[in-house]
């Protein structure tokens, strides 16, 4: 029973953390049609960024999202202003191959600069735990999940009660009507892009903590993240939230009750099954070009 | 004619290349490292040009191709081992389990449009990886498999492995040639341009994505067979490399997308390049140098190198052009009329003797069916019949959901409720192709062709029956295409076969429309203003068109806001208004009908765009989006007309 | 060729377009093809050079300089030119001056392919030396194994490399995987029956190196009568240890005896900690040995009472390993060698000593010395079975009070004393 509710209660603080980091890909691919599979990449430019801020300054990592946020939504404004536009009305493979390519283009700026090893950041907290009865909550994983559903509410309230939100839920719904409510759809296309990768800063953040990290390991996580909109249902936010919650507890209960090295392929038989059944995925509703031909 | 000659010539080039290759070894049978290099590059290439075909024919990219060289592999090395063969014996099975695998996946991931093919490819590939580390008992887990060094004598090496490659290599250009020529290969590249235009017109889009996928994995299986053999080893994270991935979406991108040979040359620049880089040591920031690559490519040669090279050459080599004047062109259709002469010996090609003249029997019967958009009802208990051999209207305000209607009818989207009947056989189940198969086609309000294929390769599209046979017909010589000719030559613009589609005018796009979907030998066809944007001049000779093939026996529904052309064009016109139809009659009687007056003046009457144009609050709340285009592409003459 | 480019928005007007694209095609083609072929043909042409006469020779080697091996590649290199500026400081190797000639494959199996055959048949190399990781050895040793090349490697030690009948190949280091903990269980063996761990749990990383020295160390416990009360094998990406550290913790085993790579020893012992469970023996595999990076990742002062095995130690009193310390101190900015450099010296040194046992390169005669006769490394003494593995044992480490000791074998230690139980985390 314990050991049930600890995987439980580890899957969800996992959850929370893949649903901050899944939500940036959700809004991007949502307005856009954008599949950003640097995503990932981005993940680990932030985690290598914040492990060498805490290095040589020892400012928290989970704190230091703080700094690497805003600079992600700079970092997303330019690069959709200087390279992303300039594929806007091409096929969404098209966006693949080109944030394919920028995701490479970061693994292998980061493999020349800092070298091809692992490493993590560890803040005094880190190996420390807060204890529930006979459950243990890891400190670094409860300060992940705490940032992780702050940022996800803030990403909620940014969306549903500015302007901006709603020029770009806008956007995603009917980018013609919102062209002619004075929508700018290149200004709004670079804010939702800039938004999205800004989550990943906070996400890169965390991530320093938590796990591991190298160059190459945004294979990994944009495989995870992929693999949760697509469960989710793409495009949309709260399946993002739902398909996160489903992998995080996948991996913990396939590695409590059968065995580790099973566990994210136990996610991705989730999802064919899922996609076999509700080929939109759980929460999605059927694409927009699916319905209107 | 044309065609017929341009392929030889494509094929002598690449044919020259083959027997070069081929002898090279004659002449350095040692020069084992340049051999090594080569055959790499042919592994390469041929990667390439396999997965061009699903992703540059059909569109899909997948970001996991390697998976399958990975796949074949293993199948090849464990059955070897199992079995005590040579590997070489069975590395055809390593292409057999590529194909399961693919076919499998594909059934399930291609079915939808969108999206979730290419993120499951990236997922395949560490999937793949975590199998083969995991299922100790057949892969032997991280550990790999370790095969015996190759019988033969040590002096020739790698020779054996060069043709095996080299002969591999060879089938799937030529696989991928023989593809590209038929009405499948036509199929893909129209997914590739507008997957709901595809299925519109009989493609049935699954078969074709799937076929397309599992036919873009079976020289890999195999090359993956014969590359253990060359490696003697394998382990889950060489067999299943990302890498490996990314340098076939280079090598494709890099030589041409969706071309032909592009991919393979693409193949050799990769993998010769890197080798290079490697021996002159500027390789220790490989990767950033794939993703800058990649990145540059996409960004300002998208269309690959070899598309580019010969745009080129042509452009520095240009001959003087036959037709710059269009009005010329279009004059010099317009005299050769709606194909008269032709119509008789069409009429017996193209359709099923229906041998009524008389409008008695019921064609397409709609039965109270709705359709809502969240709380707007767009159709709403909708009934509709139309007449063997009969020209029916259907006119109403713009937002009465006679659009929607037609995407009920043809399959692009599902009724809520309600029941649609096609000559005594219930459709509303069924899939878009499948009803286009029954002898149902539509045109466009804004026409969708696909822009960047020829005239005539629009025109072989089309999929008239679910056969295979049909379906793997030639698409550039023989009896499809010699219909596809007639049919243009109907429409008077058989001299445009070889254009770009959308160098054509807007009208002329409109009759290509209209040819294209007689290729399904139509016994009913659903036009979506015709009129809508076409130059007067045009608008004649369409409707001329119309009457002939009616004369024929094709049964037609038209939507049109060209009041005249409907009155003296069709009969019956029925009037549709808030989704359901308000009257019905002769052009006469429905010109009088005060309904129909006040259906088209009254309160509800609203002008384009009305919906959108209340604020952001209106548009965030619900997705309302009856008549995509329509608030934004509204063509003038339809508001005149209204 | 035309007909194959549909993306193509707007062909030109041109009535013929095909037969130029054809014949551009064509000229293209046939350009690149003699132009290869010509290049083919002088590279044909090339002298190639041999070990007569006394000017330079040289030995080929491919390393992982950039990829997922990076970092041991790195090392590796470094240990070869230290033995390269040892060699040529002292008259050189049978009188000629030495060269290595390094290329990088990228950790990429295709790659080290055409590396080594590139050494061996177009630069025509003297000697072999090979690179890092089974993963790449498999297949350079394959392409050595067919040219007739011997080929002595620094890492490698998965069983299934000595599978093959290959009579080229020689591992140099002391054993093979599944032998490199039996130093460890030796001393589990010496403790008195009462002071002896009851339990234990083997966590390993599913890696060809770290679980064949787990799963073997586990039969010789369960021999020793130390009861298995958890196994797993966990893949290689495992970046989450909470749900092996709450099993551990469940089931508070004597010994955690881990098959760890590098980043995973750290994150159990995190995990762990996290969960307040410390074992009175912990034993990982190579992942304590990344000296700074272990103890930074874990906390120094978590470091202490940790076993681990290892081919080499800085602080061994073999023939000449001072010497190979000092020297890579001196070349490479007082840096400390990693064991990956030592063994790549270590193997240079093997091939050394049997080219000048046998006075030339000739590669059967290196090999036939290599089946028969013992070679002094600063691994210590090295000799191999006809199958190429090594027949020698690790040495077992332990940090204790943040610096790594040797405590067994007992020709070797450093240190007298062996912390046990392991103290509990800080």
């Amino acid at each position: 029973m314990t050991e049930l509710l600890q995987a439980l209660i580890l899957g969800l603080l996992i959850g929370g953390v893949y649903a901050l980091m899944a939500s940036g890909l959700s809004l991007i691919f949502g307005v856009m049609n954008i599949i950003n599979v640097a995503q990932g990449a981005f993940l680990i430019l932030v985690a290598m960024f914040t492990w060498w801020l805490w290095k040589s300054t020892g400012v928290d990592p989970i704190l230091a999202s703080v700094v690497t946020t805003p600079l992600m939504f700079g970092f997303g404004w330019v690069l959709y202003r200087t390279v992303i536009s300039r594929i806007r009305g091409s096929s969404t493979s098209m966006s693949v191959l080109l944030t394919f390519g920028l995701a490479l283009t970061i693994e292998g700026a980061l493999n020349v600069t800092a070298g091809n090893k692992f490493r993590s950041a560890t803040p005094s907290y880190f190996e420390e735990s807060y204890h529930l009865g006979s459950i243990s909550l890891p400190k670094p994983q409860v300060y992940g999940f705490v940032a992780a559903v702050l940022v996800l509410s803030a990403l909620y309230v940014v969306l549903a009660h500015t302007w901006a939100g709603r020029a770009i839920r806008a956007s995603a719904q009917n980018p013609s009507g919102a062209a002619l409510v004075g929508v700018g759809a290149t200004s709004t296309a670079a804010l939702a892009f800039a938004l999205g990768t800004s989550t990943a800063g906070v996400g890169g953040s965390v991530l320093s903590v938590l796990y591991p990290f190298f160059p190459a390991s945004h294979y990994d996580w944009i495989s995870r993240l992929l693999g949760i909109i697509v469960l989710g249902g793409m495009g949309s936010l709260p399946g993002a939230l739902a398909g996160a919650l489903v992998l995080g507890l996948a991996e913990t209960l396939t590695a409590t009750y059968w065995s580790l090295r099973w566990s994210t392929l136990v996610f991705y038989l989730v999802i064919l099954v899922v996609l076999l059944f509700r080929p939109q995925g759980i929460f999605g509703t059927r694409l927009r070009e699916d319905v209107v031909a | 004619m044309m065609l017929l000659r341009r392929v030889p010539r494509g094929h002598a080039a690449a044919g020259l290349v083959f027997v070069l290759l081929a002898i090279y070894p004659v002449f350095y049978p040692y020069a084992t490292y340049y051999q090594t290099v080569l055959l790499q590059a042919f592994l390469l290439s041929l990667q390439a040009v396999s997965w061009n075909i699903v992703s540059g024919y059909a569109g899909y990219v997948s970001l996991g191709h390697s998976a399958y060289l990975g796949l074949g592999s293993y199948t090849t090395a464990i059955l070897a081992l199992h079995w005590g063969v040579n590997p070489l014996l069975v590395a055809p099975l390593g292409g057999v389990t590529a194909v399961v695998i693919a076919l499998a996946l594909g059934v399930i991931v291609l079915r939808t449009r969108g999206h979730a093919f290419v993120i499951i490819t990236i997922a395949l590939l560490l999937a793949m990886q975590i199998v083969a580390t995991n299922w100790r008992s057949l892969t032997k887990g991280s550990d790999g498999i370790t095969l015996e060094l190759p019988t033969w004598s040590r002096d020739i090496q790698n020779v054996p492995f060069y043709y095996a490659f080299l002969l591999l290599l060879a089938l799937t250009v030529l696989f991928s040639a023989w593809i590209r020529r038929t009405k499948f290969g036509a199929g893909l590249v129209a997914i590739r341009e507008d997957e709901g235009k595809a299925s519109a017109i009989g493609v049935n889009t699954t078969r074709y994505k799937v076929l397309a996928y599992v036919a873009s994995t079976f020289f890999i299986g195999v090359a993956g067979g014969v590359y253990a053999y060359f490696l003697t080893f394998l382990n889950p994270v060489g067999a299943f490399s990302i890498l490996a991935s990314v340098m076939i979406v280079l090598a494709a991108l890099a030589g041409g997308r969706g071309t032909l040979y592009g991919p393979a040359v693409g193949g050799f620049i990769v993998s010769i390049g890197g080798e290079v880089a490697t021996v002159h040591g500027g390789s220790s920031s490989r990767v950033l140098i794939f993703g800058v690559a990649l990145t540059l490519v996409v960004l300002f040669m998208p269309s690959g190198l070899l598309p580019t090279v010969e745009g080129w050459w042509r452009r520095r080599h240009a001959e003087t052009t036959e037709y710059t004047d269009q009005a010329g062109a279009l004059a010099a259709g317009a005299v050769t009329a709606p194909g008269r002469a032709a119509a008789p010996a069409l009429a017996q090609a193209l359709l099923e003797p229906t041998g009524v003249e008389s409008a008695e029997p019921v064609l397409l019967d709609v039965r109270k069916v709705s359709k809502r958009f969240g709380g707007l009802v767009a159709v709403d208990g909708a009934d509709l019949t139309v007449r063997r051999g009969s020209i029916t209207a259907l006119i109403g305000p713009n937002g009465s959901g006679k659009t929607t209607l037609f995407n009920l009818v043809t399959g692009a989207m599902r009724a809520d409720s309600g029941e649609v009947w096609l000559d005594g056989r219930r459709i509303d189940t069924m899939a878009p192709w499948q009803r286009g198969h029954l002898g149902l086609a539509r045109t466009f309000q804004t026409t969708r062709l696909f822009k960047s294929m020829t005239v005539q390769q629009n025109l072989v599209a089309p999929l008239p029956d679910s056969g295979w046979r049909r379906m793997l017909a030639s698409a550039v010589s023989g009896s499809e295409a010699d219909r596809a000719r007639e049919l243009l030559d109907f429409v008077g613009l058989g001299r445009f076969a070889h254009r770009p589609a959308g160098s054509l005018s807007y009208g002329q796009q409109k009759l290509v429309e209209l040819a294209q979907v007689l290729m399904l030998e139509p016994r009913i066809v659903l036009l979506d203003e015709p009129a809508g944007g076409v130059n007067p001049s045009l608008v004649g000779r369409l409707g001329d068109i119309v009457r002939d093939l009616n004369r024929q026996g094709v049964t037609f529904l038209v939507v049109e806001h060209n009041i005249p052309m409907v009155l003296e064009l069709c009969d019956p016109v029925v009037v549709f208004s808030r989704g359901s139809s308000i009257a019905e009659g002769p052009p006469d009687r429905i010109r009088e009908d005060p309904l129909v007056l006040d259906a088209y003046l009254g309160d509800e009457w609203r002008p384009p765009g009305a919906e959108v144009a209340a604020g952001p609050d209106a548009v965030t709340g619900t997705s309302v989006e009856v008549t995509p285009g329509r608030s934004a592409a509204g063509p003038p003459a339809e508001r005149g007309s209204s | 060729m035309a007909l194959s480019s549909p993306s193509r928005s707007a062909r030109g007007q041109s009535r013929r377009p095909d037969r130029r694209v054809g014949a551009f095609a064509a000229r293209a083609v046939t350009t690149m093809a003699v132009a290869g072929l010509l290049l083919a043909g002088c590279a044909q042409d090339k002298p190639s050079s041999s070990g007569s006469g006394k000017g330079p020779i040289t030995i080929g080697i491919s390393l992982p300089l950039t990829g997922d091996f990076s970092q041991p590649g790195g090392e590796a290199k470094r240990g070869y030119e230290v033995w390269r500026d040892t060699v040529n400081s002292s008259g050189g190797l049978l009188g000629h001056q030495v060269k290595l000639k390094i290329v990088d494959d990228a950790s990429s199996q295709d790659t080290v392919v055409s590396d080594y055959t590139k050494l061996i048949t177009q630069d025509k190399v003297d000697l072999l030396l090979g690179t890092f990781s089974s993963l790449l050895n498999y297949p350079a040793s394959a392409v050595a194994e067919k040219n007739g090349m011997a080929f002595v490697e620094p890492a490698g030690g998965a069983p299934d490399m000595f599978t093959r009948g290959f009579k080229y190949l020689f591992f140099a280091q002391p054993a093979t995987a599944p032998h490199q903990a039996d130093v460890f269980v030796d001393w589990v063996r010496s403790l008195p029956a009462s002071q002896r761990p009851k339990t234990a749990a083997y966590p390993t990383q599913d890696d060809p190196f770290a679980r064949p020295v787990i799963e073997s160390m586990q039969q010789q416990l369960e021999a020793l009568g130390v009861k298995t009360v958890y196994t797993s094998v966990y893949p290689a990406d495992t970046t989450n240890f909470q749900t092996i550290a709450s099993a551990l913790k469940n089931k508070k085993p004597d010994i955690v005896a881990q098959g760890a790579v590098f980043e995973d020893g750290v994150g159990l012992v995190r995990s762990m900690k996290q969960l307040g469970f410390s074992p009175k023996v912990l034993f990982q595999t190579s992942a304590p040995s990344n000296a700074g990076q272990y103890s930074s990742g874990i906390g120094a002062a978590n470091t202490e009472g940790v076993f681990y095995t290892v081919s080499w130690d800085q602080q061994a009193k073999t023939p000449q390993n001072p010497q190979f310390v000092a020297k890579y101190k001196s070349l490479f900015n007082g840096d400390d060698p990693a064991e990956d450099a030592a063994d790549a010296f270590a193997a240079a040194q093997v091939l050394q000593t049997a080219a000048e046992k046998v006075g030339s390169f000739d590669q059967n005669k290196i090999r036939d010395y290599l089946h028969a006769n013992a070679v002094t490394t600063i691994l210590g003494p090295l000799k191999w079975d006809d199958k190429g593995q090594p027949q020698g044992q690790f040495i077992l480490a332990q940090w204790q009070s943040g610096k790594v000791q040797v405590v067994a074998p007992a020709s070797a230690a450093t240190s007298q004393k062996v912390v046990y139980p392991k103290p509990g985390w800080h």
